[in-house]
């Protein structure tokens, strides 16, 4: 999928013809939060697609094995975010990957707490994914199960094996990195070959 | 050399205003927020559904879950 398959209006699930009527209701409830979590996380895609779709056909294997333990959602990105891990540790190993430069934010000036303000919705996509590709994998990881609403914070600390209170606290420093790199997201796409006024058209 | 035309600051402030009531600014309170409003906007690809139907057609059918197993035994 390109950005420009971003809707404003409602959008609706695609039906899944030909399948079992329940796991055909567990993909039209779900399709979006596993395709989204692949997507943002690997930044591609069509890795995404690939993705979406090698997750789903392992829960159609696998559903027989479900017993309940954890929300069908946990479990559903437990599946998704260990697909993901080897994706990337693929493209790593062909050395695709950048590394995150902590520096960056660590150093830079950026209120947390500040609301974040927008004024091109039609290339949002774009920079939330460029923000999101300067992060760790785990600040990016974090950043997305939370946003998740129907994830607690037990939830995504048993995904991401570790408490919840250390799930609170890289959550506020990647919380930091992200607007700051959404920020940087904004002036490098704004402004390629000018100098900018930092603020001009972002605030947090 | 003389420089190209230069807008009066009345065209300027005319031409922001006229900007900022085409591309309305809207504010996030958090990352959070705005993830989430992403992940609203970003619609499923079709072509997965398509492919997953191909996929499960040559699948064994799934055996029953394991606590319909049990009841059917019992």
């Amino acid at each position: 999928m390109s950005e420009s398959s971003v809707d404003q209006e409602r959008p609706s699930q695609p039906p899944l013809p030909l399948a079992p009527p329940e796991f055909a209701a567990l993909y039209q409830t779900h399709s979006r939060a596993v395709y989204y979590l692949a997507l943002r996380y690997l930044g591609d895609p069509p890795a995404a697609e690939d993705a979406t779709h090698e997750v789903f056909l392992k829960v159609y294997r696998k559903l027989n094995e479900f017993r309940g333990e954890s929300s069908l959602r946990t479990w559903l990105y437990r599946i998704t975010i260990n697909h993901c891990h080897n994706v990337r540790q693929s493209w790593h190993s062909r050395n695709l990957v950048t590394n995150a430069d902590e520096a960056v934010w660590e150093n830079a000036a950026s209120r947390v707490d500040s609301p974040f303000r927008v004024l091109e919705i039609k290339e949002l996509g774009e920079r939330i994914q460029k923000a999101l590709d300067g992060l760790s994998d785990e600040y990016r990881l974090l950043l997305l199960l939370v946003a998740d609403e129907e994830m607690s914070y037990d939830e995504v600390a048993a995904l991401t094996q570790q408490t919840a209170d250390a799930v609170r606290g890289k959550l506020h420093r990647a919380r930091k990195a992200f607007a700051v790199l959404f920020q940087q997201a904004e002036v490098k796409h704004e402004t390629p070959n000018q100098t900018h006024t930092p603020g001009a058209r972002a605030a947090f | 050399m003389k420089r190209q035309t230069k807008l009066t600051p009345q065209e300027q402030e005319q031409l922001s205003e006229t900007k900022s009531q085409q591309t309305p600014a809207r504010e996030f309170a958090s990352a959070e927020e705005l993830l989430r409003h992403d992940a609203s906007q970003v619609v499923v690809p079709p072509a997965i559904a398509e492919r997953l139907s191909e996929s499960i057609k040559n699948e064994p059918k799934p055996a029953p879950s394991w606590w319909r197993r049990l009841l059917g035994s019992t």
